[in-house]
């Protein structure tokens, strides 16, 4: 048996392995990023550990939940909201990833909120967020999910090659970068399989190993930043 | 990303001024901050409700800053929580 035949035989224990692995990763990021924000209460560190606790869910959700589903351990009556809910919470992720890049132009003066998952700023991004998910649902559908994330990925790209252009002697900028890169890479190819490929299973385990090497890169940067 | 960084520029400078005096009047760390009274007293008020300084007073009634454990951690991390913010673009 070849190794892509042995992947697509062990694909469901395969889809847990990865789901438990990026999680373990949103764990320790949140984590290690809720204790510098504790510190310094800093906005911007804020929506970026908020990010990876929305990625965290979504991936527990997608790949370990849904997979006990298909193992027959949880009941399929559950599919469809483990995949209205993976979708928000993977929509909403990539909006604070995003936010946290930009918040500084949107947010000019000190502004102290009660919570920091929810808030009058942020609120239209769980509104958009909300619609993108219903409009899917309705049309029974992909695709308003996969164009706003390719829109939020390539303008993180830029605001990020921007920023690593300013401070080139910043080493993990340029990582930054090209996480963002291959995010936008990966929800390009998510579309493409969706839309031309019939989710081919080649492209989905490229993706797979896409998504873990953005996580890992993230999680140095994150190890190696709060030493 | 420079404006923010000021930011915490200014915080970590009031924060040392405050450690540094051990307990400081309002007026004397107006001075040491090189801000205007209005900017001090956003700053002021922002470290006061995020628990970073306490503000009190003597048996005279002269009220002073003093520095709170949450002040102490941010002065010690500082340069952890700097270059994180830089190395990410936050």
């Amino acid at each position: 048996m070849d190794f892509y035949a042995w992947i697509v035989g062990n694909k469901e224990i395969l889809k847990i392995l990865y789901g438990l692995v990026i999680t373990f990763i949103c764990i320790i990021i949140v984590l290690k990023t809720h204790r510098l924000y504790k510190l310094s209460l800093h906005t911007g560190i804020r929506y970026f550990r908020n990010a990876f606790f929305f990625y965290g869910i979504g991936f527990f959700l997608k790949y370990v939940l849904e997979s006990l589903v298909f193992l027959n351990i949880i009941n399929s009556i559950f599919v469809p909201f483990i995949s209205v809910l993976f979708k928000f919470f993977l929509i909403m992720a990539g909006f604070f990833l995003l936010y946290s890049l930009i918040w500084r132009k949107i947010e000019a003066k000190i502004e102290d909120y009660p919570s920091s998952l929810f808030h009058s700023k942020i609120s239209v991004f769980y509104l958009m967020t909300i619609i993108i998910v219903i409009l899917d649902y309705v049309w029974f559908t992909h695709y308003f999910m996969f164009t706003s994330q390719i829109i939020i990925f390539a303008l993180a790209a830029i605001i990020s090659l921007v920023n690593y252009l300013k401070n080139p002697e910043r080493k993990f900028l340029k990582f930054y970068f090209i996480a963002m890169i291959l995010s936008l890479i990966a929800w390009v190819l998510n579309a493409f399989s969706a839309l031309y490929f019939g989710w081919d299973k080649g492209i989905a385990i490229n993706i797979f190993l896409i998504n873990t090497l953005i996580f890992l890169l993230f999680l140095y940067g994150v190890i190696k930043f709060t030493k | 990303m420079a404006k923010k960084r000021e930011r915490l520029d200014v915080i970590r400078d009031i924060l040392k001024v405050i450690r540094d005096n051990r307990q400081i009047k309002p007026t004397r760390l107006l001075y040491a901050s090189n801000l205007s009274p209005q900017m001090f007293k956003e700053y002021v008020d922002e470290l006061l409700n995020k628990e970073f300084i306490k503000l009190e007073e003597d048996k005279k009634g002269k009220r002073y800053f003093l520095l709170a454990k949450k002040g102490n951690d941010f002065l010690q991390e500082y340069k952890v929580i700097e270059t994180f913010i830089e190395n990410f673009g936050l």
